[in-house]
């Protein structure tokens, strides 16, 4: 009876965060929707007026979306990874952060792919992939890898929501939330009564889940670095390709999660749920990739510079020529930052740390632009052309448009699921009760023996 | 007086009509021999025109006809995969010949209706070291025995056949451009936006004579099957006025530019014949012969328009040349 | 006065035909730029039929470059002997120039006395372009060509004779000769001789192809002899080497059908992965199924309470 209180006292915490809409949250939710309407109209004109409208041509003929793609997959494979083994960790603080980063991840997998069919033009013949699929090719890979994954990673996150949602259902007359969502609990709930042998099957569902996840987003974004790295274009023939996109990849979502908490930490305030100390920890781990992240780096350059072989020495000469501050800027900043601002204490703040995630967002994607794109601007036999456009990449206003509807998508889409569910799981705050209390009690008999 | 006048006058009118005569004779006759000349077989309009001297001393414009047979024997994207029988294509550009005439270009838009930015055969020049002549490189599709592009098409629109040819089969694409990222010749281009000339109903489409064009699909030199199968050199063979690509099978070790026919095995081995970028393991089926010996001296080459030279303005021989205020 | 205006009716009036017949000599001048040139040939071909063509063709004046041919103009073709004239055929010029006529090998020539056959095409003129004449005079020559190994090296055996009105053969003497193989688009010279004393033997290249099944056609062909025009014999022998198998793909990265491993790989990782989710929702199912009766039997107990 204890827990049915501690439920419904949850569940009054939580209400406000799914029954109003703050102002502020309207203009942030509003001004998500412009941004997507713009990106609407410049859709309608890619459509319309065919990829010219893009900056790809001839030589440069995957652009910002494909970097768009690789980026968002990296963030929703890292999130997937970090969920799957942090279900496998037991420790409590753990629980603040489980839902945003399984969110984070959904959400990555579906707005991710949504920018490589906007890189394939003929969308009218998509069915040909499943029709006539050629299974000696990378992208039939990826796009198995990516169905796979996102119907993975969906089912994963909606047997973590299972048990809110009979929270929910159960206490639906302390919500003030319209009927429809009140239905949706108990449908979505699938009779979740928290039994014993319910439990169970829960967990043992999870579990098994978790494991074919961590496998599932390593091998899923291994596939995606391969789209690359199987060519035999300078500077995407690598062998380490693989391994570098995964590191990567965490360091992303890692950035993407920080920065994540930070928000729903400040504009729901939940600084009682998540404390100082995730920041901390989550910033020690975004070192440790960081660091990582630079070692894979320097062991894709150095070699290249050292023997100097003449394709990588002329695209080393692209990159260090036309590409120099971006360079500068995604490499060094992505690896520096973190370890100054998480080595000395005074810097450790939660603000602090969050600034540096979302620089290691923007220089991380500067990293995918420098991976992608130089390497189609430097090809074996010289490009010799006049068109500027056929030379240099630039892109234009549509794609920049499109990108940020990407990311509008994704922030609008993770604004209104946490409206639907609470953004910390409350069946995971009962358990960490419930197991403090056993330990407590343990300890006070230990203490009596 | 007067009767001189009238007379003068009426030898005029008589002048005046007998030339009218001759001239409406000679119209109706010059009307009936070009209704003559283009009714008769049925001529299917290329577009082209070619001129003619009719007998009675007129030039004439005449729809070229389209002595093309090959759309009486079209072949659909389905037959098109399998390739013309025991032929194993090869082609061999002589760089010693090369003089960066353009024709093959122009024969090779003109064929497959190209615009003119749009150029399967592309003319590079190549300075393999500071140290080294430039040499012109007509680069077209290699039609690789081991095509990194094939391998990684997700829908099988592009595709090796029997006979070394590979072709794209544009209502199969769906425009990924893997295919362009993965060839390291950089041999395929793309239809970037809608064009008039995809709506031209008039030829059904084949993969082998990659006409009409669709847009967001990949296109690229195709080795002419429509023309080998009427017995005809490809149309960059056919128009390079240097003889400079050869062209043949294979299987019966003969290539020919048009004029010369030679033993293939004979031809590589006594010019020392190579594949470019042969270390990728991509195994092409354009050979070249080395610039030894050229025929003509690279200036030549650079009798072309200014926009065509500012291509090539990154080899350090032309900038060379430019600073010397040559170009 | 009077004078006057009829100087100025006269110069108008001239003034007049001038104009009108320069238009007309403007439309016959176009004719005019061309030098015309009539090229007469004559081929003997394989099965002895005599082909009789001729390239009517203009040229310009100032650009040499520019030619242009002249279509639809009406060849006569005859075989002239002193003063009889047989017309062999008559052909329109295409659009390439070209007319021509294929004479059987029955046609009786009329031959002089030292055996020449002489051979006429005329073009009639017209009132733009002059009349064409051109002719050609030949020895009717008979090309035997046969492909024998003699002492087990594959010899080309070509004869040359004319046949005079007796039917007496007499071999020919001192003609060149090419030897050439039938290529897919175009033929390939192997060797240039001369017959001598109406002979010649080559010895053939053990090294060549053929067709996929080692069919070579072997040419011999007298090109453009003063004597005798242009003579072509053929013939066809399985002299070739070709030795490739004609492999059809296999399972390659490149080829329809894919590695047979990655079929494997791909099924087990799909299938396990799959099946994983199957599992997984079957148990949702049955969690919903638990959840139910829970219901049920709460509902139970509270009616019955």
């Amino acid at each position: 009876m204890n827990l049915t209180r501690r439920k419904s006292e949850l569940v009054k915490e939580f209400s406000p965060m799914l029954e109003k809409t703050s102002t502020l949250s309207k203009i942030w939710i509003w001004s998500l929707v412009a941004i997507i309407l713009v990106g609407a109209y410049a859709l309608f004109l890619q459509i319309y007026k065919g990829q010219s409208v893009t900056g790809m041509r001839d030589n440069v003929v995957w652009g910002i979306y494909t970097v768009n793609f690789t980026f968002f997959l990296g963030m929703g494979y890292a999130g997937a990874f970090i969920s799957s083994v942090l279900h496998f960790i037991k420790t409590p603080w753990k629980n603040s952060v489980s839902r945003i980063i399984e969110i984070t991840t959904v959400l990555s997998i579906i707005i991710g792919p949504i920018f490589i069919l906007l890189c394939i033009y003929r969308l009218d013949r998509l069915h040909y992939l499943f029709m006539y699929p050629r299974i000696q090719s990378p992208i039939t890979w990826d796009v198995i890898a990516v169905i796979t994954d996102l119907i993975g990673c969906f089912l994963y996150l909606y047997l973590t929501f299972i048990p809110d949602l009979a929270i929910l259902r159960d206490n639906s007359k302390d919500l003030d939330v319209p009927k429809w969502k009140k239905n949706m609990y108990r449908y979505l709930a699938i009779g979740y009564q928290n039994t014993d042998e319910q439990k169970e099957k829960l967990h043992k569902i999870t579990k098994t889940m978790s494991v074919i996840v961590i496998a599932l987003a390593i091998v899923a974004y291994t596939i995606l670095a391969w789209v690359f790295s199987l060519t035999l274009q300078p500077g995407w023939n690598s062998t380490i390709f693989a391994p570098y996109f995964i590191v990567s990849g965490l360091y992303t979502g890692v950035a993407v999660i920080i920065l994540a908490m930070f928000l729903i930490r400040k504009y729901l305030k939940l600084e009682k749920y998540i404390r100082k100390v995730h920041f901390i920890f989550a910033g020690v781990i975004l070192l440790i990739l960081s660091l990582l992240f630079g070692y894979f780096t320097f062991s894709e350059y150095f070699p290249k510079w050292f023997s100097h072989k003449a394709s990588d020495a002329n695209l080393l000469n692209t990159l260090f020529s036309n590409y120099f501050w971006m360079f500068i800027i995604a490499n060094y900043g992505a690896v520096l930052l973190p370890l100054v601002v998480i080595s000395f204490k005074k810097l450790r703040t939660v603000k602090l740390i969050t600034l540096t995630s979302v620089i290691a967002i923007i220089c991380l994607w500067l990293n995918k632009y420098l991976i992608i794109i130089p390497t189609l601007e430097t090809p074996y036999l010289p490009i010799q052309d006049t068109r500027p456009e056929y030379i240099y990449y630039t892109a234009t206003w549509v794609e920049w448009a499109l990108t940020f509807t990407g990311v509008a998508a994704f922030c609008l889409l993770f604004t209104l699921l946490i409206k639907f569910v609470p953004a910390i799981p409350m069946s995971g705050i009962i358990d960490n009760e419930e197991a403090q209390k056993k330990k407590k009690k343990r300890f006070k008999k230990l203490k009596t023996e | 007086m007067e009767n001189k006048k009238t007379e003068k006058r009426s030898t005029n009118r008589r002048n005046f009509l007998k030339l009218g005569l001759m001239s409406s004779v000679t119209a109706v006759a010059g009307a009936s021999l070009i209704s003559n000349l283009t009714s008769d077989e049925e001529l299917q309009a290329s577009g082209e025109k070619i001129r003619l001297l009719t007998p009675d001393g007129k030039v004439v414009e005449v729809d070229a006809s389209n002595i093309n047979n090959y759309p009486e024997a079209h072949i659909t994207p389905a037959e098109s995969r399998k390739g013309i029988a025991d032929r194993k294509f090869v082609m061999v550009i002589d760089l010693a010949k090369c003089n960066n005439a353009r024709k093959c270009v122009e024969g090779c838009q003109k064929g497959h209706k190209l615009d003119h930015g749009e150029e399967f055969m592309k003319i590079q020049l190549i300075q393999d070291n500071p140290d080294a002549e430039p040499y012109w490189f007509p680069k077209n599709c290699m039609h690789c025995d081991e095509p990194p592009c094939v391998t990684v098409c997700p829908t099988g629109a592009t595709f090796k056949r029997d006979d070394n040819i590979v072709l794209v089969d544009t209502e199969r694409c769906i425009g990924c451009k893997f295919c362009i990222t993965s060839c390291p010749y950089s041999a395929r281009q793309f239809n970037w936006e809608h064009k008039a000339k995809f709506d031209d109903k008039s030829q059904p489409y084949s993969p082998e004579t990659s006409v009409p064009g669709a847009e967001g699909t990949v296109i690229k030199c195709d080795f002419c099957p429509d023309m080998l199968r009427q017995g005809k050199l490809p149309h960059c063979a056919q128009s390079c006025p240097m003889g400079v690509i050869y062209f043949g099978d294979k299987n019966e070790d003969i290539v020919t530019n048009g004029e010369e026919t030679v033993r293939f095995s004979q031809l590589i081995k006594d010019r020392a014949g190579y594949r470019h970028l042969e270390h990728l393991g991509t195994k092409p089926n354009v050979y070249y012969l080395p610039p030894v010996n050229k025929q003509f001296p690279l200036e030549r080459g650079f009798d072309i328009d200014e926009e065509i030279i500012e291509r090539y303005k990154d080899v350090p021989y032309v900038k060379e040349l430019k600073k010397q205020g040559k170009i | 006065m009077k004078n006057n205006i009829f100087k100025n009716q006269i110069i108008a009036s001239l003034i007049i035909v001038l104009a009108f017949s320069l238009n007309a000599l403007a439309q016959k001048n176009e004719a005019s730029n061309y030098k015309m040139r009539f090229k007469f040939k004559t081929v003997k071909q394989t099965d002895n039929s005599r082909l009789l063509e001729v390239n009517f063709y203009g040229q310009n004046k100032k650009d040499r470059k520019d030619k242009i041919s002249v279509a639809d103009a009406e060849i006569n073709f005859y075989n002239v002997l002193n003063e009889e004239e047989i017309l062999l055929g008559s052909a329109k010029t295409s659009h390439e120039g070209i007319a021509k006529i294929t004479v059987p090998n029955s046609q009786k020539y009329l031959i002089n006395e030292v055996g020449l056959i002489t051979l006429i095409a005329k073009f009639e003129g017209t009132e733009a372009i002059d009349a064409e004449e051109d002719d050609i005079s030949i020895k009717d020559l008979f090309l035997e060509l046969n492909l024998e190994e003699i002492d087990s090296i594959k010899t080309v055996i070509v004869n040359a004779f004319t046949i005079d009105s007796l039917g007496v053969k007499t071999p020919a003497e001192e003609v060149d000769v090419i030897i050439s193989i039938q290529g897919m688009l175009s033929k390939m010279i192997l060797e240039e001789g001369t017959i001598e004393d109406g002979v010649f033997e080559y010895e053939f290249p053990t090294n060549i192809p053929g067709d996929k099944e080692g069919n070579i056609t072997v040419f011999s062909i007298i090109d453009d002899s003063d004597d005798f025009g242009n003579v072509i014999q053929q013939k066809t022998e399985n002299w070739g080497v070709f030795d490739k198998e004609i492999k059809s793909e296999g399972n390659k990265l490149w080829s329809k059908a894919a590695p047979i491993w990655m079929y494997i790989v791909l099924s087990i990782l799909i299938l396990g992965v799959w099946a994983n989710y199957v599992y997984t929702i079957s148990f949702l199912f049955k969690i919903k199924k638990e959840g139910k009766e829970l219901e049920l039997a709460q509902q139970l107990e509270n009616n019955q309470e």
